[in-house]
């Protein structure tokens, strides 16, 4: 008897919950709540103007979607595009600077679920200024993050028109690389020590999308270091060393792995050199990377030469 | 032989005004350091923000009202404590060990107490209760291996206090970089920001209960000052006056053991403040520990706060771990102890 009343009430304010929510998504204001990466609701009562973006990938997109203009502060290492390099930085993004944050009084900051600490997201909270935190984990994640701070951001359909325009240039990938045979890929993403990436890596998504196997994919690391035997054992047919380095350091690596003319990959002449920007941000920019990508695994397709060349940064 | 204890420039027996006066100065130079640190930061906070905090018209969303109580004020508080808390287990181990260059980072306590934590992590404990009772253990663990080591048979000379801090801090830095090159998740990640002291995530909850711990911990081992200042005359010397050497190692080792690891699993492994502060101390005012104790703490309570403010401010907007800052004033200090007094207790 009791518990029916106590249900009864259960259901009486769910149904008032529901009315409310009704009334105030009926209610002709411009705000709006979004929900972000951790379920957490965020509540935007204006048109974000000021925005702080807490790390590099999350700056790329920003100006991808032409909010540039908006963008009053980014995390260190954000230097793509170059006009980034003039907004004032907030610390790096593993350690951000919460007062530096303040004074710059954003009307949105957006985070990363794996970098940024709770701590800061915490503060910003408190101090009246709302955090979207995003997560992409994957390509497609990427590209439904870029759509999902569009809408964020009050530019919607700017920003569902190029998320789809992303994902077109993905699946046209994924069509002309999925019937062919699938090579074993090393993807060295540190030289000294040696180091690759796990299946939980966006890496591994762009090397699965481009028509290879990533040869380290089972292993329990996120970024394993490995060693030079498991190289040679494990027979790569495509070597591809991403790196942040250019230049003389960044050459030798690739001279060192032609030592090993065991590896199928050296046989076949199949050692790249790659920007590791292009692999390394879930940005606008890993649509590049895969474009990149799926031409050093698969150098036997006719790639059709349209602009999509110029954009690769590999180096042979 | 025992050598004598350094004695200092104190003369004649120690009054109580003189405990007093110094810790009431050394209290308002606290203080104001508190102070200074709370107007020093990456924001600008003006005299007219200032003026409406400190008389409550601040309203709840004010920016400077959040810079200041929110994020400058836990964090000076946590340096406070752990500050106080470092230099006192410098102290009570340098009298128990009877060894100058005795300190819970040299002796590989607070890297013992970090790797408790490390574990605790591992195993998912809760950052309020798990970690620090982590902590706490090794801390303990690794005092006991340090006694262990360091036996009667042995004698505890420097050379061998030394060399089994060298060991037992390679081999925790050791067990958790091994942690962290294996961990599959990245709640590891920020470990690396830890081994070097980070007070950048300080809350009030972790100095509510670091707070009541470290002024208890105070009191008790305040109580033991006379056992203290006898014993570092010699434990036979101590056992004729009557001392229970035995009791109040015990309850020393175990107080020390547990504040040390409490400081570490909040704010990590920071060096040197446990070695500098007590010596500056001794040097200044002697070596009583009724006058000691209180006066190390203190000024390990503002060393690390003017750390602190530095470590945050040097590169602004991004910050340098704790850690380097007192590794960078504590490490030159620590070889010119070592060049002046060689490892021996007596005075220059």
């Amino acid at each position: 008897m009791n518990g029916d009343i106590k249900r009864h009430r259960g259901y009486a304010a769910a149904f008032l919950l529901a009315c409310c929510i009704l009334l105030i998504k009926a209610a002709p204001c411009p705000g709006a709540v979004f929900y972000d990466a951790l379920n957490r609701s965020v509540d935007l009562p204006d048109t974000p103007r000021r925005i702080v973006a807490l790390a590099p990938n999350l700056t790329e997109i920003l100006y991808y979607l032409g909010l540039g203009d908006r963008v009053v502060g980014v995390t260190r290492y954000s230097y793509y595009p170059t006009d980034a390099l003039k907004k004032p930085k907030v610390g790096s993004y593993i350690q951000v600077n919460v007062e530096r944050i303040l004074e710059l009084k954003p009307d949105l900051v957006i985070g990363t679920v794996d970098g940024n600490r709770r701590g800061a997201v915490k503060l910003l909270e408190q101090a009246g200024i709302p955090v979207y935190v995003v997560n992409p984990r994957t390509v497609k994640e990427t590209i439904a993050t870029i759509a999902a701070i569009a809408d964020v951001c009050g530019v919607g359909e700017r920003g569902h028109h190029l998320a789809s325009q992303l994902k077109g240039r993905v699946e046209k990938i994924v069509k002309r690389t999925s019937a062919l045979k699938k090579p074993l890929v090393f993807l060295q993403i540190n030289i000294r020590p040696i180091m690759t990436v796990n299946s939980h890596t966006i890496h591994h998504d762009v090397i699965r999308l481009a028509g290879g196997r990533n040869m380290a994919g089972n292993l329990d690391v996120f970024y394993p270091t490995i060693g030079i035997e498991e190289v040679l054992k494990r027979r790569p047919e495509v070597i591809i060393i991403s790196s942040m380095e250019r230049g003389g350091r960044f050459e030798r690596e690739k001279e060192n792995w032609y030592k090993w003319p065991s590896i199928p990959a050296v046989r076949k002449k199949q050692v790249y050199l790659v920007d590791s920007d292009l692999l390394d941000r879930p940005s606008p920019r890993i649509v590049d990377g895969l474009e990149m990508m799926a031409r050093l695994i698969h150098p036997e397709v006719q790639w059709d030469s349209g602009p999509e060349k110029k954009r690769g940064g590999a180096v042979k | 032989m025992r050598r004598p204890m350094y004695e200092g420039p104190q003369k004649g027996p120690l009054r109580a005004s003189r405990v007093s006066t110094l810790c009431l100065g050394l209290s308002v130079v606290l203080l104001l350091t508190v102070v200074f640190s709370l107007m020093t930061g990456t924001a600008s906070v003006t005299w007219s923000q200032w003026w409406r905090l400190l008389t409550g018209n601040a309203d709840a969303s004010d920016p400077s009202r959040l810079v200041i109580l929110k994020i400058r004020l836990p964090r000076v508080i946590l340096a406070g404590l752990s500050g106080f808390a470092l230099s006192l287990g410098g102290v009570v181990f340098q009298a128990l060990l009877r060894n100058p260059l005795a300190d819970p980072f040299i002796l590989g306590v607070s890297s013992g107490s970090a790797f408790g934590a490390v574990v605790g992590i591992m195993l998912g404990f809760s950052y309020n209760l798990g970690i620090p009772v982590m902590a706490f253990g090794g801390a303990l663990l690794t005092m006991y291996v340090v006694l262990f080591i360091g036996q009667k048979k042995m004698g505890m000379e420097s050379s061998t206090i030394l060399l089994s801090g060298v060991i037992i801090n390679a081999f925790f830095t050791a067990i958790i970089m091994f942690f962290i090159a294996t961990a599959t998740d990245d709640r590891l990640h920020s470990m690396l920001f830890w081994l070097y002291g980070d007070l950048s995530q300080s809350r009030f909850a972790e100095s509510a209960l670091t707070g009541p711990a470290v002024l208890a911990g105070f009191v008790i081992l305040y109580c033991f000052a006379r056992h203290l200042n006898v014993m570092t005359a010699g434990e036979d010397a101590a056992l004729h006056l009557g001392v229970d050497v035995r009791k109040a190692k015990l309850v020393c080792f175990l107080v020390v053991s547990l504040v040390v690891g409490l400081v570490v699993a909040f704010s990590g492994l920071i060096g040197f403040v446990g070695l500098v502060i007590p010596h500056l101390a001794r040097m200044a005012f002697g070596s009583d520990h009724r006058l000691l104790m209180p006066v190390s703490a203190l000024g390990g309570a503002i060393f690390l706060i003017a750390a602190d403010t530095l470590a945050r401010t040097v590169i602004s907007p991004s910050e340098l771990p704790v850690g380097v800052i007192t590794a960078f004033l504590g490490a030159p200090f620590f070889i010119y102890l070592l060049r002046k007094r060689g490892s021996r207790w007596t005075g220059s």
